[in-house]
């Protein structure tokens, strides 16, 4: 098993709707897939997990409504809305391009400078 | 989708989710995570263990919620409020003191901003009323008067188009009869042009206003009623739309009622009836009718172009008036507002500074309650602090408590303001606008709700950041109170020490306030006021073929003689006399008079008032020297005069005043109405001296004056000066049929003007400017330092009260060790009467500073006398507010003192 990673700041409600982007997923069905998606590698901050979530619903990027989970229980699930389909593009895009700076910046050589 | 959905949605949007349904996700998710775990191989119990750790607790998870959608402040404000309220439902004696001390304050600020907004503010209801102006012509060389013009026709036509002006109305007034009725009832008639209902904007409250189409075939016949004359003539019946009122024997139709605020206007006469322009006739071939102009502006037009552009306009009517050299008057448009301003912006502003000086002790209370307060309350602080509350969470704390007392006091105060702010009004009703009524509007809410925050952060913040400043440590083993080290009692006693300055600067406010009243009213008037009342006539001068009958001096005097004679005969009417503009306090205009033996040079000053040889009994006016003339020689007219000892005094000697002589050039008719005798201008002798009534005002000296007999000039007006025997409103009724004997459609004025109306003397005085305000004063800030004196000396009694309550131990302990009873008595008030006399000290000191500012505003001298009884009440009260609950200190049995430990 590869070393945990641990996440910035504030890119957890990235990840959240990434996964959501998929499917209509309840909480825990989230983790999950971050945890899935990242091969085991994101150590997500339980805590601070659902904080995301509400934040997310109450800007209306993500829209909960309760139904039957795969094991018949009752649960929350959450789909990407509109405007979080657009957050979700922008933010992936500026995720990247700041990502390549950076790591343009950080894999030059000495004799590159 | 139907319109509930979509407010379903919205509020689904907006709405926070309820608590069990954030726990019950919750529990789904930690459900899940748990049976995972369970299935990774951990035995139950450690699983359900893990997954509460790794996800939180569920019960808290609602908290989670609604600090990620930023609810959480609101959740802990209201739970402070919540706090507060229960800490204050705990404490109803410290509740009710603190809001009581606060209400009183912002009930008195609250009432006093709602009569400066309804007086000066917004005192009148037209549309665009900033923008209404009146015109003045002012005398360059005496720039501080100025006299009101009238227009032609042509003239307000060109007003009207010129550029800077919005609309123009015209109007002018006449006294008409009310006729085809009883008893003919004199009311006062404002004829409007016709544009008036756009150009004031007042909603009719019943029909409708002056429009347009009421110019039509020379004036339809219409009338619309002031609200007043409504109530009074028709007692409000709302069916008298379309009823036929006679006027002068001829009908109008009533088409409308104005509403109560609509009393155009204070300065030319508020009428009773509206009419249209274009019914009024020129008064007995009188010259073409005048327009007096009210003029409304175009926003953003400013007054200085405004004039420039009007002034041509106006002069060029003026030139045909040779003698008032234009060339010294220029006109100004003067907003509405202005008389009021510089009448009542002094008075209002005094009595505005003494409201607040009540709520700034009052705020001082507050904070001192609180801080006597909190003492007890070290311990719960203390705790909180322990358990990890921040400073700014307890400062939070306190200041929502100090909140929670602001708004309900101002509920409290607010609800008072409105039957407060009618105080002065019925104190002194004919100094404001007859149009200000005083209602709880936005305005005033918003300024009270400023004001409860204001407070509430006033006298909540010094305690706060005292209270939240303790350590814990310190405080929480507590309890052992033995000598307590108070630093708190630093702060009473600055708050203490302001308060009692304050009130004392009130209460010596109001000692000269009453002390100047006092004097007016013992102050000899120089002539008897009590039962006697005048009656104003207006002779005919809209009819006439009457007219004609007494338009000669002799007839017209015959005529007024014969009326006099009636009333004389009434039963109880002592004595009748006839005055022309003679009733004091105030008498008629300045003449310039000439006396024999001096030049023509300088033309001295003396009031000329035209009165009867009854007038001095009726007034029971005394002579000093010589004789007053004799009915003969009152029906002549000319010849002689009567001189006051003022005028003996300044322009003779007075040992030789009788048998001077005297004349005065302008003794001659100013307009057609007035009838004059042969020879008015020619030398009078002095025949005799009367003695000093009050001519210029209650409050001011007496000038110099010479009475002449009325029938020298007579107007087409005058007054009867009634003595009778008991109340002279009683024989009133008797009168006016005395009256309407000798002609049946000879009315008497009703209204209460000084001019020409019928009032009792009595009523006079009150109504005069100086006394009113004097009185107004006095009672306002009688008022006010009682409450201020009270809230001071509760100030004092609550903290006393406290720290004998602390301190219940220490004063056990002292008397068990054998401390004197006077000894403890002191340690017990010392604090607070060393405040208090600290208080009284600055108080002094700060007021002689001030006497020469308070003198100026309220034109009373400040009285050292006034200051320093105050002083003595003051110290007297705020001893025994001290020494009463520093007797607890004593009363104490050593041995249940010290068992409380």
């Amino acid at each position: 098993m590869t070393k945990p990673v641990e996440l910035p700041q504030g890119t957890l409600e990235m990840l959240i709707l990434k996964a959501v982007s998929l499917g209509p997923l309840h909480g825990y069905g989230i983790l999950m897939r971050i945890q899935q998606i990242s091969g085991e590698r994101l150590e997500i901050l339980q805590g601070s997990f659902y904080t995301a979530i509400y934040r997310l619903e109450r800007r209306g990027w993500i829209n909960g409504e309760w139904g039957e989970s795969e094991n018949n229980r009752r649960a929350r699930f959450y789909s990407l809305t509109a405007a979080g389909k657009r957050e979700l593009k922008t933010e992936t895009a500026k995720w990247i391009d700041m990502a390549a700076v950076v790591a343009g910046i950080l894999n030059k050589k000495a004799d590159e400078i | 989708m139907s319109l509930l959905a979509a407010m379903r949605k919205l509020w689904n949007s907006i709405a926070p989710r309820t608590h069990s349904d954030v726990e019950e996700e919750f529990r789904s998710t930690l459900d899940a995570y748990q049976e995972d775990l369970i299935r990774q191989g951990l035995p139950e119990e450690e699983a359900h263990r893990k997954a509460r750790i790794d996800l939180g607790r569920p019960a808290t998870q609602n908290e989670t919620y609604r600090d990620a959608i930023g609810l959480r402040l609101f959740d802990e404000l209201g739970g402070d409020i919540r706090y507060g309220l229960r800490a204050l439902c705990r404490n109803p004696g410290f509740a009710a003191v603190a809001v009581l001390s606060l209400a009183l304050g912002i009930a008195a600020t609250t009432a006093m901003f709602s009569l400066i907004y309804a007086v000066l503010l917004h005192p009148f209801p037209y549309a665009g009323a900033d923008r209404i102006m009146n015109p003045v012509m002012i005398d360059d060389r005496y720039p501080d008067e100025f006299s009101y013009f009238d227009l032609s026709k042509a003239q307000l036509d060109e007003v009207r188009i010129a550029a800077p002006v919005d609309s123009v109305l015209g109007f002018n007034g006449s006294h008409m009869e009310i006729t085809g009725g009883g008893l003919p009832e004199d009311i006062y008639c404002a004829y409007l042009t016709e544009n008036a209902g756009t150009f004031f904007g007042v909603r009719a409250l019943l029909g409708r206003s002056i429009e347009p189409s009421d110019a039509e075939n020379g004036g339809r016949s219409v009338a619309v009623l002031n609200y007043r004359f409504w109530q009074r003539h028709f007692s409000g019946d709302r069916h008298v739309i379309g009823q036929t009122l006679e006027m002068n024997h001829t009908p109008y139709t009533i088409v409308g009622v104005m509403p109560r605020s609509f009393a155009f206007n204070d300065i030319a006469g508020v009428g009773d009836v509206y009419l249209p322009f274009s019914l009024m006739r020129p008064v007995a071939n009188g010259p073409s009718i005048a327009y007096l102009p009210w003029i409304k502006l175009r926003p953003h037009v400013s007054l200085a172009a405004a004039n420039a552009a009007l002034e041509p306009i106006v002069l060029e009517g003026k030139k045909q008036y040779p003698e008032s050299s234009p060339d010294h008057r220029h006109l100004a448009l003067q907003p509405i507002i202005v008389p009021y301003q510089q009448d009542l912006g002094r008075t209002l502003t005094l009595l505005l500074a003494g409201v607040v000086l009540l709520l700034i002790i009052g705020c001082a209370n507050c904070s001192i309650l609180m801080l006597a307060r909190g003492r007890t309350r070290q311990h719960e602080l203390a705790i909180r602090t322990a358990i990890g509350a921040s400073r700014w969470r307890i400062v939070r704390q306190l200041l929502v408590e100090a909140l929670v007392i602001s708004c309900t006091g101002t509920v409290l105060g607010v609800a008072a303001s409105y039957w407060l702010a009618r105080l002065p009004l019925l104190l002194s009703p004919d100094s404001f606008p007859a149009e200000s009524v005083i209602r709880i509007n936005a305005s005033i809410l918003a300024f009270s709700v400023a004001l409860a925050l204001l407070c509430g952060i006033l006298f909540g913040l010094a305690p706060a950041l005292r209270l939240s400043r303790n350590d814990p440590a310190r405080a929480l083993p507590g309890r052992q109170a033995g000598v307590a080290a108070a630093p708190a009692r630093h702060r009473w006693s600055v708050l203490i020490t302001a308060q009692v300055a304050l009130t004392l600067l009130l209460m010596a406010t109001a000692g000269t306030a009453i002390r100047g009243f006092l004097r007016l009213t013992q102050m000899p008037l120089g002539y008897d006021p009590a039962n006697v009342m005048q009656i104003g006539i207006s002779l005919h001068v809209q009819n006439p073929a009457e007219w004609s009958r007494i338009q000669s001096r002799e007839a017209r005097a015959a005529y007024i003689e014969q009326i006099r004679q009636k009333i004389a005969s009434v039963p109880r009417v002592s004595t009748v006399a006839v005055g022309i503009g003679a009733t004091p306090p105030d008498a008629d205009v300045q003449s310039s008079f000439i006396i024999d033996g001096t030049g023509d040079g300088e033309q001295p000053q003396a009031r000329a008032v035209l009165v009867d040889q009854r007038y001095f009994a009726a007034l029971r006016i005394p002579v000093l020297q010589g004789r007053i003339w004799n009915a003969d020689e009152n029906s002549r007219g000319d010849f002689i005069a009567v001189v006051n000892r003022a005028f003996a005094k300044r322009y003779l000697s007075s040992s030789h005043a009788v048998g001077r002589q005297l004349r005065i050039p302008g003794l001659t008719p100013h307009n057609r109405y007035q009838a004059v005798s042969a020879q008015s201008t020619t030398w009078r002798q002095i025949i005799g001296v009367v003695g000093d009534a009050r001519n210029n005002g209650v409050d001011q000296l007496v000038v110099p004056a010479i009475y002449i007999p009325y029938t020298a000039l007579i107007p087409a007006y005058a007054q009867f000066l009634v003595r009778t025997e008991g109340d002279p409103l009683t024989c009133l009724h008797s009168i006016r049929a005395a009256i309407a004997s000798v002609a049946s459609d000879q009315q008497i004025s009703n209204s209460a003007s000084a001019f020409n109306g019928t009032f009792t003397l009595s009523e006079a005085i009150e109504r005069d400017a100086q006394y009113s305000r004097q009185r107004l004063f006095s009672i306002l800030f009688g008022v006010f330092s009682a409450m201020a004196l009270a809230l001071a000396l509760v100030g004092i009694f609550s903290v006393v009260a406290y720290s004998v309550a602390q301190r219940t131990t220490e004063f056990g302990v002292r008397l068990a060790l054998g401390a004197p009873r006077a000894h403890v008595l002191w340690i017990a008030a010392r604090i607070a009467l060393v405040s208090a006399a600290a208080g009284i000290v600055i108080g002094l000191a700060f007021d002689s500073f001030l006497g020469a500012v308070l003198a100026h505003w309220m034109q009373n001298a400040f009285a050292a006398g006034s200051l320093f009884a105050a002083a003595a009440l003051l110290a007297v009260s705020a001893l025994i507010a001290c020494l009463l609950p520093a007797r607890q200190a004593v009363a104490v049995p050593p041995a249940e003192a010290l068992r409380c430990e």
